[in-house]
């Protein structure tokens, strides 16, 4: 996918996330759509394509996130990278396979972003982050596979060849 | 040097992407730095999309309600005109009370303290990041907003501002695990620390364990952390734990605000304190 569709993509569903989530009062369980993004970056970018569009949508999740410190930014990059080796070994080919794939990576995503929110702050609670991690994962997976076919389609109309006789 | 740097250009930008947020993480760790001016670009270009968004999926959901609350709108109407015939006659006689208390602090000699603006703003959207519970909300700098100053309802505190652009600021809620407010008792003028626990109720600390608080009471801002101004209502206390042994004593306060549901707020406080105490605020909310 082209890096600027993939930012805007990344911006069109943060804000709507960030309005599904102010009418639905999800406390703690999020959906992670940028990781969602991120994995499929993992699955089909190249890998300098996929490494810059990474890090505009962890910039852009940082940026929304109320305090942008570059853990987020991070956080997409390493996601990107882990999940590019990762494919290597897995065969992802489908919806339901590609939410499983998602739900992997949300999960490590998850998991290093309290790590790391832990080890600056100290004396947050992790707990009540950790315990929506399942919902959380759970509702990436959903948006995974409602997300899947749309993001493959953005991708088919960009690697159309140009012309009018197609 | 040159060739090498061409064999592995890739790698090497790669490498860059991925180290340099980690390393300005690291070095910056809990810090909030101000927005540069790409932050404020992308802020302004993403903040009236999520406006327009929420006003339109709000109209719809509204609209739906509307027509069910209908049904209820008769009998609903008579009870609020019983309550507006007695919150006419509370008004009337805080009125007095008002103009007693004028009188009395002009005969003490008090100075009148200096009331900040109130600015309205409504939410735009909910950060979408579980880290930290903040809002954004449609007042920024050009509206007077700055950094540090306290977020509002009629029901009570919602938060404080973290950060301030343009037309655009970002809210963090009071029940934040960072959020710590410096609070009272009404009843007794017992001090304490209304602390953030993610979601429900917030934690109350640092409450001696001989002052006199009970379950129901209501807790209200202390004005002492200098961050939020005194009396604005927090909550009510409940499941109160009076241990045997320790200093202090525990318990919970259910938010007067539901942080969940929120559409419109004030933001208030003097921007001029809030701006010289904007490192206090980001104290505070940590």
């Amino acid at each position: 996918m082209k890096f600027l569709v993939t930012v805007g993509i990344a911006l069109a569903l943060l804000t709507l996330e960030s309005v599904v989530v102010k009418q639905a009062g999800l406390v703690l369980g999020r959906i992670d759509v940028t990781v969602v993004l991120v994995a499929f970056l993992a699955l089909r970018a190249t890998l300098l394509e996929g490494a810059f569009s990474a890090f505009a949508v962890g910039y852009l999740l940082d940026l929304m996130s109320g305090q942008p410190t570059g853990l987020f930014t991070f956080l997409a990059v390493f996601t990107f990278l882990v999940g590019r080796l990762v494919s290597t070994f897995v065969d992802v080919r489908g919806g339901l396979s590609f939410a499983l794939f998602a739900m992997g990576a949300d999960v490590g995503h998850g998991l290093l972003a309290t790590f790391f929110t832990w080890l600056t702050v100290k004396d947050g609670g992790t707990g009540p982050v950790l315990a929506g991690l399942p919902v959380q994962v759970a509702l990436t997976g959903a948006a995974a596979l409602a997300l899947f076919p749309l993001l493959k389609r953005f991708e088919a109309a960009q690697d159309r060849p140009a012309g009018l006789l197609r | 040097m040159l060739s090498l740097l061409k064999r592995y250009r890739r790698p090497l930008l790669v490498g860059v992407l991925l180290l340099y947020p980690l390393v300005a993480f690291l070095l910056s760790g809990r810090k909030v730095r101000d927005p540069n001016p790409i932050d404020r670009a992308v802020i302004a270009v993403t903040s009236p999309v999520q406006q327009v968004l929420t006003a339109s999926i709000e109209g719809s959901v509204s609209a739906v309600r509307h027509y069910l609350d209908l049904r209820g709108v008769r009998q609903e109407n008579d009870t609020l005109r019983l309550e507006n015939l007695q919150l006419r006659a509370s008004v009337q006689a805080l009125g007095e009370s008002r103009t007693e208390n004028e009188r009395l602090r002009k005969l003490l000699g008090y100075a009148e303290a200096a009331a900040g603006p109130e600015i309205p703003a409504r939410v735009v959207g909910v950060n979408p990041v579980a880290k930290l519970l903040s809002v954004r909300i449609s007042a920024g700098e050009k509206e007077g907003v700055f950094r540090g100053m306290s977020v509002v309802t009629p029901d009570g505190i919602v938060g404080q501002v973290i950060r301030a652009t343009g037309s655009y600021s970002d809210v963090a809620l009071v029940t934040d695990t960072q959020s710590r407010v410096a609070v009272r008792v009404q009843r007794s003028r017992a001090r304490g620390t209304a602390s953030g626990a993610g979601s429900g109720p917030l934690k109350l600390e640092n409450m001696l364990r001989t002052e006199d608080v009970d379950n129901g009471d209501l807790i209200i801002t202390s004005g002492t952390d200098g961050i939020y101004p005194p009396g604005l209502v927090v909550g009510r206390v409940t499941h109160l734990e009076k241990k045997e042994h320790g200093m202090f004593q525990g318990g919970d306060i259910v938010p007067a605000v539901d942080t969940s549901k929120l559409e419109e707020v004030l933001v208030v406080g003097s921007p001029y304190s809030a701006m010289a105490q904007g490192s206090a605020a980001e104290g505070a909310s940590k």
